[in-house]
């Protein structure tokens, strides 16, 4: 272990420094300290090789469909994760699955985090609007999400597209806390003040100095939102609320489930939820390790 | 010292308006989003003029602000429906499962502070330890786990392989008395402890840091300086000011917590309120969908109240916030 994870362990809101992004002495710094953590490596190692295995899903294994005729079956040399309860190769379901997972996580999380980042630096630009994006999002953050989540994917029907509908729609007040935190104290800076005498175009203010002094934030928070987001669609999917034509982690778990496999081919749960923990753990590692990096009293240079 | 009243007040409003959006949230949605509840359980072959009786029958046809005055009117007397499949009142269905839910989400969370607390210390005072690394490493991944598969993996270990407990329900049929209490206790243990595995990470790691930060101030130097034995610094003047930030945090986690609990009660058959989520998803019951989340986040809503007047009344700084 070296000095990760020490000065602060909760990544929303651990940015305290104000040192503007845009500087490439300090982007050169902090990237570099990321690349002497073995954590923050093991983290990019792990998410590449998810997404070469979404990218090259069909080249690594046959799409998991129909019947096969060994069923529930444990892992082999012919079907590494084992077969399920219809003889269909779990490592198979777990590769496309991976695709569906990623491709949520990154859609949903983009949605989430453009429309969190406008209602943000928006509000903590305008302070007359700020008192109410201040209590939207706290009003939204204290309800239990995930109830709500099911309540509209059940009634707009499961698909793809709801999915991701659904999960940017309930994720962006988190990301709107994190950054109005970071921007509210961004204006108040005299450097704002300058810029105001320079021109009287308020979106060109915010989208040259406001968004990029908020920026650090932004980037921890697309990688948590869109762990958030694989955590939330496996949930959705194994209530039975997932995509019911592509393969994802939560549908292998809710097959699994449903079919009262779970009891006895521990492969079937194992391997995806291993699957869901190794894409997760990697977000969370690089956004505690980003932090780590950013924070020149924490690192050794 | 700032008074309790003013603060008391406060935080009730605040409350009743959190509930007052969560209900207009899903009043909203229900209505404006594609998928009607009406032409949900409507069968696709009747004629037009059932459907229109349909929808007078559940009051779809007039316009929404009435609607929206009518809905309100109904839940303030406590109404939320009926259930299209038990064809009973959404408030009974939902009543006698909400005990279980905060039975198990209840002991989650004392749970979690008792196990949470001792941890979180420990790790603070020792720096760079073993334990403060496992606090750490497990901190890290227990945040990252997903509850349905902690879920599956107590139940397959230490129900369907060791046979150490249950591996659904809520309790024994035919126990009374003490048996039956003993029976409701084995049945709580494992859908309790995936909930506080995965709500342990974020307490823990949070309570240390904050903890961390206490011991630097110069009140624990003080106390310190003074001779004051270490672990009374630490317990008595450095663990009391560091609570705070950690309580602020369940209350945030609350809805989380309630989230995790759906996904667990659906792997144990847990008679509470999420198993009735997973069951109306299956026979789209939507009143019943509706009425889950009104309660929840009801639930929720009085659980982080009475923190707050909880720890109001014990810290005056919080009146002021």
């Amino acid at each position: 272990m070296t000095n990760s994870m020490t000065t602060s362990l909760d990544p929303t809101t651990a940015i305290e420094t104000l040192s503007p992004a845009t500087d490439p002495t300090a982007a050169q710094a902090t990237w570099g300290a990321l690349r002497r953590n073995p954590l923050a490596v093991l983290a990019f190692v792990v998410l590449g090789l998810l997404t070469l295995v979404a990218i090259f899903a069909p080249v690594i294994a046959e799409y998991p469909a129909g019947f096969g005729p060994d069923v529930l079956q444990p892992p082999s040399s012919a079907h590494w994760f084992g077969t399920d309860n219809l003889g269909r190769d779990v490592f198979a379901e777990v590769v496309y699955g991976t695709r569906i997972s990623m491709i949520i996580a990154a859609l949903s999380s983009a949605l989430a985090i453009a429309i969190g980042v406008v209602v943000a630096v928006v509000g903590a630009y305008f302070p007359r609007i700020d008192p109410a994006v201040g209590t939207v999002v706290d009003l939204s953050l204290s309800l239990p999400v995930l109830p709500l989540m099911i309540l509209v994917a059940a009634l707009v029907g499961p698909s793809l597209t709801t999915i991701v509908l659904v999960i940017a729609f309930f994720s962006w007040p988190e990301v709107t806390r994190v950054v109005r935190s970071q921007a509210l104290s961004v204006v108040r800076l005299p450097y704002m003040d300058a810029a105001r005498l320079m021109t009287t175009s308020n979106s060109w203010i915010i989208r040259k100095h406001l968004v990029p002094a908020v920026a650090p934030v932004i980037a921890v928070s697309v990688v948590l939102t869109a762990s958030r987001a694989v955590l939330s669609a496996a949930g959705l999917a194994f209530l039975g609320l997932g995509d019911p034509n592509s393969w994802s982690w939560g549908r292998i778990l809710y097959e699994a489930q449903q079919s009262g496999a779970m009891s006895s081919a521990w492969w079937m749960t194992l391997f995806p939820s291993l699957a869901i923990l190794a894409l997760v753990l990697a977000a969370t590692l690089l956004a505690l390790a980003y932090n780590d990096a950013r924070n020149p009293r924490a690192r050794k240079d | 010292m700032p008074s309790l009243v003013p603060f008391a007040l406060r935080r009730l409003l605040r409350g009743l308006l959190t509930v007052w959006f969560a209900v207009t949230v899903t009043f909203l949605l229900l209505r404006l989003l594609p998928g009607n509840p009406a032409l949900a359980i409507a069968n696709p072959n009747m004629t037009a003029g059932m459907r229109a009786q349909l929808l007078r029958q559940y009051g779809l046809d007039q316009p929404l602000p009435v609607q929206y005055g009518k809905y309100m009117w109904q839940l303030l007397q406590g109404n939320l429906g009926i259930s299209f499949t038990q064809s009973t009142p959404v408030s009974t269905v939902l009543m006698e499962r909400l005990p279980w839910t905060l039975l198990l989400t209840g002991t989650a969370l004392v749970l979690t502070v008792v196990i949470g607390i001792p941890l979180g210390v420990v790790a603070a005072t020792h720096p760079r330890g073993m334990l403060d690394r496992f606090v750490q490493i497990g901190g890290v991944t227990a945040q990252s786990l997903f509850v349905p598969s902690v879920g599956i993996f107590l139940l397959f270990v230490f129900g369907l392989n060791l046979h150490w407990f249950p591996i659904g329900g809520a309790y024994d049929q035919g126990t009374y008395g003490a048996a039956w209490y003993g029976s409701v206790l084995r049945h709580l243990v494992l859908p309790c402890l995936s909930l506080v595995l995965v709500q342990l990470g974020s307490y823990v790691l949070t309570l240390r840091s904050t903890l961390i930060d206490s011991l630097g101030e110069d009140y624990c130097s003080l106390a310190r300086a003074n001779g004051l034995p270490n672990r009374k610094v630490v317990w008595k003047h450095a663990l009391r000011n560091a609570l705070l930030p950690t309580t602020t945090l369940i209350g945030l986690q609350l809805g989380f917590l309630v989230g995790g609990a759906v996904l667990t009660e659906t792997i144990y058959a847990y008679p509470g309120v999420g198993r009735g989520i997973f069951e109306a998803v299956t026979e789209l019951d939507f009143p019943v969908l509706q009425g889950a989340f009104v309660l929840l986040a009801a639930t929720v809503v009085m659980a982080n109240l009475v923190t707050d007047l909880a720890y109001g009344l014990l810290d005056p700084r919080v009146r002021t916030s």
